[in-house]
């Protein structure tokens, strides 16, 4: 629409200089990579998490870092998820035992929570990515 | 066949996806400045705490019953709202955003089930958003009301209608007896439009159930009531009176409105939402390559805000001459306003309207044939347009724009007395949903 207007009013220098401005995608119909398209798949269930404690280090997951969390996905045998235990919110690595599902920690000090009668979880989201701070 | 789709306790049911320690407790939303109860969950319904209940009056829940108080958190149930309009606007041609909880859908011209894409609707939400709806399906927008209000109340009580109607009701799957007894167990006052004042009057009448309503004389009624009751009762009589204010379509009306995260009374910040919504509606309708001949504002009160004195005028300004400038349509909004805004009242609500719309390829025709010094020097005013635009499209919306229309700082706006708000999960980078790892 942009390169439309552009070409009724290119006669102009003025509207040159607000076409070089305006058009990031320029003739060629290439447009730059972005971030949100490239890791969010489902915009309306994406949620970012800030994870605290070191528990899933050995997945990649440093206290601080920012979890990309997307609650479309279903959660399978082995991801990591954002589970909610006891009113609580943990980022854990789902597991399936035959019929028995539970929460791992990557740090084998770390307690496992297996769903049954007396304990349980919901699982709140699928965690896709995590964003750290490298530098800066 | 319409449905409309409604998060049930919007407010109350945002909070608990980010604080599951909230589930079955009791526990209200309080309005901006904590004054009084806008949202109730359903324990606090139970406990008797009304709607718009001040909250003086209920505070000695908290102790003696555990009544949870939160401060209302505007930023994020827009945010919730936005995620659960774009997934339900998914589900049929045509949508019209009601309210921040509460969308119409035009399944007109969608074969199948519609119960199945309603209770497939209603899950992705659940499980992409986090929000519990009720769908309701009517042949008119009152009957997709009225089963909406039976879905939800089947799930809330269970025994008042029929267990198979709760969370997704399609009034078209009813053979006509069924349909007559939900009818027969509802109360006229629980019908779209029919407001406090005018359900007693109706009973007065004899006419105390929607049946009653269903079998009254639309016309008999339109007379001793009003043209919207005689819509009311034809509407619940099968014929649709009321369509699907959608987008309208090119070349008739452009519109911009919104509600405010929190009441606003001075003109000043008026102008300044008003500014914004008129730069909006000008870059549309140059888009649309046309120009308009009036602008139409309004501004309201709350109904909700009992509390508060009622003002909701609106005014439409025609134009010298057909325009798409965005500093005459600007200037045009705010002339508008000053003439319609009152000190004192507590406005939740405006919006601009672009009215009379023309193509641009007509206005230059026409322009040319009138001698104005103005009239000459519209191709200027067009580039800088187009620059604005082309700005805008660059360095993202609002980018540069009108001064009036600047937005304050997010710290600025009014201070209010939110003691109790919690983080702003979703739009607030420092305040994000923590998880323990």
């Amino acid at each position: 629409m942009l390169r439309e207007r552009g070409t009724v009013s290119a006669s102009t220098p003025r509207s040159r200089v607000a076409i070089s401005f305006g058009s990031p995608a320029g003739e060629s119909g290439v447009t730059r990579l972005d971030l949100n398209e490239i890791l969010i798949r489902n915009p309306q269930a994406a949620f970012l998490v800030r994870i605290a404690g070191s528990a899933m280090r050995e997945a990649g997951i440093d206290d601080g870092d920012l979890a990309l969390v997307d609650r479309a996905l279903h959660a399978g045998h082995g991801q990591v998820v954002i589970a909610v235990y006891r009113d609580e919110f943990l980022c854990r690595r789902l597991c399936r035992q035959g019929e028995a599902l539970g929460l791992q920690a990557t740090d084998p000090e770390v307690a496992e929570v297996w769903a049954g009668e007396a304990d349980t979880f919901d699982i709140w989201g699928v965690v896709t990515h995590v964003v750290k701070q490298v530098s800066g | 066949m319409f449905a409309l789709v409604d998060v049930n306790n919007m407010y109350v049911s945002c909070e608990r996806v980010f604080r599951p320690a909230l589930n079955g407790k009791p526990m209200v939303v309080l309005s901006n400045n904590d004054g009084a109860c806008i949202a109730r969950s359903n324990e606090a319904k139970d406990l008797g705490v009304k709607m718009a209940q001040p909250w003086f009056e209920v505070k000695h829940l908290e102790r003696s019953a555990g009544l949870i108080a939160l401060s209302a958190n505007f930023e994020l149930y827009g945010d919730m709202s936005s995620r659960m309009m774009v997934l339900a606007a998914r589900y049929a041609p045509r949508q019209e955003i009601y309210s921040i909880d509460e969308c119409f859908l035009d399944f007109e011209g969608v074969r199948g089930d519609l119960a199945a894409i309603g209770r497939e609707l209603r899950q992705q939400v659940l499980r992409w958003v986090g929000l519990p709806t009720s769908v309701g399906f009517g042949p008119t927008k009152t009957l997709a009301k009225l089963a909406n209000h039976v879905a939800k109340t089947a799930e809330r009580k269970p025994g008042t209608y029929p267990q198979r109607l709760a969370q997704v009701c399609d009034f078209g799957t009813l053979r006509s007896e069924e349909l007559d007894d939900v009818m027969r167990r509802t109360d006229v006052g629980d019908i779209w439009g029919i407001g406090r004042k005018t359900a007693p009057k109706l009973h007065d009448a004899g006419i105390r159930t929607v049946l009653d309503l269903r079998r009254a004389d639309a016309a008999t009624l339109g007379r001793q009531f009003s043209v919207v009751m005689q819509k009311t009762v034809r509407e619940l009589q099968g014929t649709p009176c009321l369509d699907v204010d959608d987008d309208p379509p090119a070349q008739q009306q452009i519109m911009c409105s919104r509600s405010f995260g929190s009441p606003v009374t001075e003109l000043p910040d008026l102008i300044e939402v008003v500014s914004g919504f008129a730069t909006r509606v000008a870059r549309r309708l140059r888009e649309q390559q046309a120009a308009c001949n009036a602008v139409h504002v309004f501004i309201a009160t709350s109904p909700y805000r009992r509390q508060d004195r009622q003002h909701s005028p609106t005014a439409t300004l025609p134009l010298p001459r057909p325009t798409a400038d965005t500093r005459a349509l600007v200037n045009a909004a705010i002339t508008a306003l000053r003439g319609i805004h009152k000190a004192g009242y507590r406005y939740v609500k405006a919006g601009v309207m672009l009215v009379e719309l023309q193509s641009t390829k007509q206005e230059q025709t026409s322009l040319e044939l009138f001698d104005e010094p103005e009239a000459m020097q519209p191709d200027g005013r067009r580039d800088l347009m187009a620059t604005l635009d082309a700005l805008n499209e660059r360095f993202g919306r609002d980018a540069v724009g009108i001064a009036s229309a600047a937005k304050r700082s997010s710290r600025s706006t009014h201070a209010s007395r939110q003691e109790r708000r919690s983080p702003r999960y979703t739009t607030r980078l420092d305040e994000v949903l923590v998880a323990r790892a």
